[in-house]
């Protein structure tokens, strides 16, 4: 990034602080459930027991799922390509979630993601789909285009209509459960870049300025919740990866109803700075969320 | 066990063979494991000996034993074993069912062999397999027929139906089905086994096996160790009553009732005969015994197989067989044919290589080949399009070709980078190709085979058109042989050829329209990739700090 960009978005994040501020109580009711916290970063443990820790300080799952409801979990199971490769997201974590869920009662959890490689082999492979399963979710598919329906995005720049899941189009609570990676297309996947794989069409975007494809389609919806996992995180030849001397093991997990925090904290704990991620500024810019992580209410959490 | 029982037996085994690999071709899934199908096919007479030819010394076993089996009973692999066989008895049966309503019954009679046309189509498939060319094999091979028809005419059938059921099933949110997208569908390759399938449906109708004795090259091969077979069905004399029923229900046509003779290159060895004479006229018996002890033999003891099998040390010399003459006649024109067929390839002028391939990526010559085939050649040489690896292929990214592999090669699957790509450690093809034109790969050898060499068209790129991100291909890439670099802000792919085994990942994922920006080029001889380097991280536990935030 050069000089001026930085100088321009730091104005564009300065002036957005402040309407952020002065709006304070009505950006308050847009954000579904009231919880203590802006982010929740855990460090340390396993990751279902930091999920439990975590969850708890954002002030329980039932704080987000309310009984009767329909819940979709959208991890990411882009590849054919075993767990501790870590370029899915980690397993126990989607287990984790999904008995929260049931048990804030849930009246059904669904889990599922358009996959790159075939999708029976990465739904079985990534180990989500035995761990879903065994704890209580339905395991759908996501790899054919009738299962999605177009949707506008009026608030999208380039990307003006997508085609969205069914599944998630009809859940009352939708769960983003990306796993931290380095990309060689948008730098780094985290909780905006996973929702890549809750449409039909990802080509479009990559051919209509990746960056501002993945912003303006986080304009369309706002997950209820972001679970980010950076147990093992990849540090090189993401998203895929080619083996695992390209994970390190970090043991953290990041929890926020603020897409754009999330992103931007994960890029932190990745080891970038979120200001040279240009779809975290875009979205930021759009006022999706914050990245101006020092001024956030952060619950730091070691176990 | 008496003789009439053994068209229930034989109507055992073939279902024994027959659902299986039936259903072997139906898979939507890809749940078959290779080891599964290669116990069902390994005793498939033409791609065992492709798989023989191709040094795959395993299958001899398949091949002693077929010729065995044949020299002891006769053709009866071709009521048992073969699948386009057994489906001409399914059709034959169905036609009998339909008729029974208007003639009362569908008859047969007894038809002169035409040895010179069966024979001279086995010398022109050995000649022009010979020469490099499985044109008349891929045309006539019974399995690969059987499988063409199977994929490309009934599984879109099943595919159909079950997204139709899954569409109904998923409005509840219920995923036992699930929709599978149909891929790009090869019309010729429908067009072609429906016009196969009307003409086996036709001849099964009409003249029985008439396939199997006039244009199989299985059956005409088993046909020259059938007429020597030791244990032949024969004509009873002394209790036949010249009832002529025999004659009729051969779906052979090769019992001639007045006389008393009987083909036995051609028998197919489905006894329906036995079933149908009513005087156990015709008995099951050893060619080579002497023909005193055959006439005094009863029906009981003729039945008696095992007893005979163990006795067989009796003098050989003492019956002609009763086919001889046509044996020696058809000996004749299969030599003859032979000659005439050496010629055929200079007329036909095969060359698997000259077809251009793509119009839009004008760079390509070769269609690329699935892994384990080695080459070009050996690919185009042994395989006969039974489309097994089209329908096992879990990534559906192989496809039956036209005419990319010139005319001799119609047919044979290519891998289609359009609508998918080979996943990086999948070896299902190499496991379930029954004639050695896939090697079984393990999945280590295979992660190092380069099927092609990938192209990077830098002025096509989105990152240098449009001046955005998009890194699709490198995202792709299992080996990152496809690697972004940074270019200003921006990052853009840049290829190394030495670790890139030609998945077609980077094309499939490619963007760019019309024209990929990236795409692979076959290796007409597949190469050996480098190991992907292990790179060491710089930082390998992170930043050190417990929340850098």
């Amino acid at each position: 990034m050069d000089r001026r960009t930085f100088v321009k978005q730091s104005i564009g994040t300065a002036v957005f602080a402040g309407s952020y501020f002065s709006l304070g109580s009505f950006t308050s009711l847009l954000a579904s459930p009231a919880s203590p916290y802006d982010l929740v970063a855990i460090k340390g443990g396993e990751p279902g027991a930091m999920f439990d820790k975590g969850i708890e300080a954002m002030g329980g799952m039932s704080a987000f799922v309310k009984k009767g409801q329909k819940v979709v979990i959208k991890p990411n199971i882009g590849w054919d390509t075993p767990v501790d490769r870590a370029a899915n997201t980690n397993p126990q974590l989607v287990a984790r979630i999904i008995q929260h869920c049931l048990n804030a009662g849930a009246k059904e959890v669904y889990v599922l993601d358009h996959t790159c490689n075939e999708w029976q082999k990465c739904y079985l492979n990534s180990g989500i789909e035995t761990a879903a399963k065994n704890a209580g979710a339905k395991v759908a598919p996501a790899n054919s285009e009738n299962y999605y329906h177009e949707v506008s995005i009026p608030k999208g720049k380039n990307l003006k209509k997508a085609k969205e899941h069914e599944l998630i189009l009809s859940a009352d609570v939708f769960i983003d459960v990306p796993v931290l990676k380095n990309h060689g297309g948008s730098k780094i996947t985290g909780a905006m870049k996973n929702l890549m794989g809750s449409v039909w069409d990802r080509e479009e975007w990559h051919r209509n300025d990746l960056h501002q494809c993945i912003a303006d389609f986080a304009t369309y919806r706002k997950p209820t919740l972001n679970v980010m996992d950076a147990y093992n995180v990849m540090k090189q030849n993401g998203p895929r990866g080619v083996s695992v001397s390209d994970v390190v093991l970090m043991k953290a997990q990041l929890i926020s109803t603020d897409i754009v925090a999330i992103d931007a904290a994960g890029t932190k704990l990745w080891g970038m700075n979120p200001d040279d991620i240009r779809h975290i500024c875009i979205a930021a810019d759009a006022g999706l969320g914050r990245k101006d992580l020092d001024k956030l209410h952060i619950k730091r959490i070691t176990v | 066990m008496t003789l009439t029982r053994l068209r229930a037996l034989r109507t055992l085994v073939a279902l024994f063979f027959f659902l299986p690999i039936t259903f072997f071709f139906l898979d939507l899934g890809s749940n078959v494991p290779g080891s599964v199908n290669d116990a069902f096919l390994y005793l498939q007479i033409i791609p065992a000996l492709l798989k023989f030819f191709a040094g795959v010394g395993v299958m001899i076993f398949g091949i002693v034993f077929i010729a065995l089996l044949t020299l002891l009973f006769g053709r009866v692999y071709c009521s048992t074993i073969c699948p386009l066989g057994i489906l001409q008895d399914v059709v034959n049966r169905i036609a009998k069912t339909i008729s029974k309503k208007r003639h009362k019954r569908n008859y047969f009679a007894y038809a002169k062999p035409k040895y010179a046309i069966h024979y001279s189509i086995l010398a022109a498939t050995i000649t022009l397999f010979a020469f490099h060319s499985t044109m008349l094999l891929n045309l006539l091979e019974p399995f690969s027929n059987y499988g063409r028809v199977i994929h490309n005419l009934f599984r879109p059938i099943l595919h159909a139906l079950n997204n139709a059921g899954a569409a109904a099933t998923e409005r509840f949110h219920v995923y036992f089905l699930y929709t599978i997208p149909f891929k790009e569908v090869a019309v010729g390759a429908v067009i072609v086994p429906l016009l196969f399938l009307g003409l086996v449906v036709y001849l099964s109708y009409t003249r029985g096996r008439l396939f199997c004795n006039l244009l199989c090259p299985a059956g005409a091969l088993l046909g020259l160790i059938s007429r020597y077979t030791i244990f032949k069905i024969k004509v009873n004399e002394q209790t036949c009553t010249d009832c002529g029923l025999c004659e009729k229900v051969c779906k052979a046509q090769c019992i001639e009732s007045t006389s008393k003779q009987i083909d036995h290159a051609a028998c197919i060895g489905c006894f329906n005969c036995f079933n149908a004479c009513p005087a156990v006229g015709l008995m099951f018996d050893r060619h080579y015994a002497k023909i005193d002890s055959l006439r005094t033999l009863s029906g009981a003891e003729a039945s008696d197989l095992t007893g005979r099998f163990g006795s067989r040390a009796q003098s050989r010399d003492a019956q002609r067989p009763v086919d001889s003459s046509s044996a020696t006649t058809s000996r004749r024109s299969f030599l003859t044919m032979a000659a005439i067929g050496t010629t055929l390839p200079a007329v036909l002028k095969v060359d698997s290589l000259t077809v251009p391939s793509t119009a839009y990526m004008d760079s390509r010559k070769h269609p690329v080949t699935p892994p384990g085939s080695l080459s070009i050649a050996h690919f185009t040489q042994y395989c006969t399009a039974c489309h097994l690896c089209v329908t096992s292929c879990p990534a559906q990214v192989l496809i039956p070709s036209w005419f990319d592999y010139g005319i001799g090669g119609i047919f044979q699957p290519k891998m289609n980078y359009q609508s998918s790509f080979c996943n990086y450690d999948c070896v299902k093809c190499t496991e379930v190709c029954p004639t050695g034109a896939l090697l079984s790969l393990l999945p280590e050898a295979k992660r190092l085979v380069q099927m092609g060499k990938v192209q990077f068209v830098r002025e096509d790129c989105i990152v240098a058109t449009k001046k955005t991100d998009c890194g699709a291909c490198s995202e792709h890439c299992p080996t990152k042989a496809v690697h972004m670099v940074p270019e200003g802000n921006l990052s853009i792919p840049e290829v190394n050829n030495d670790i890139c085994v030609g998945c077609g990942a980077c094309e499939h994922a490619c963007p760019v329209k019309p024209r990929k920006a990236i795409f692979v080029n076959a290796n007409p001889v597949h190469l050996t990739a480098k190991k992907p380097e292990v790179k060491k991280l710089e930082n390998p536990l992170g930043n050190g700090q417990d929340f850098p935030f």
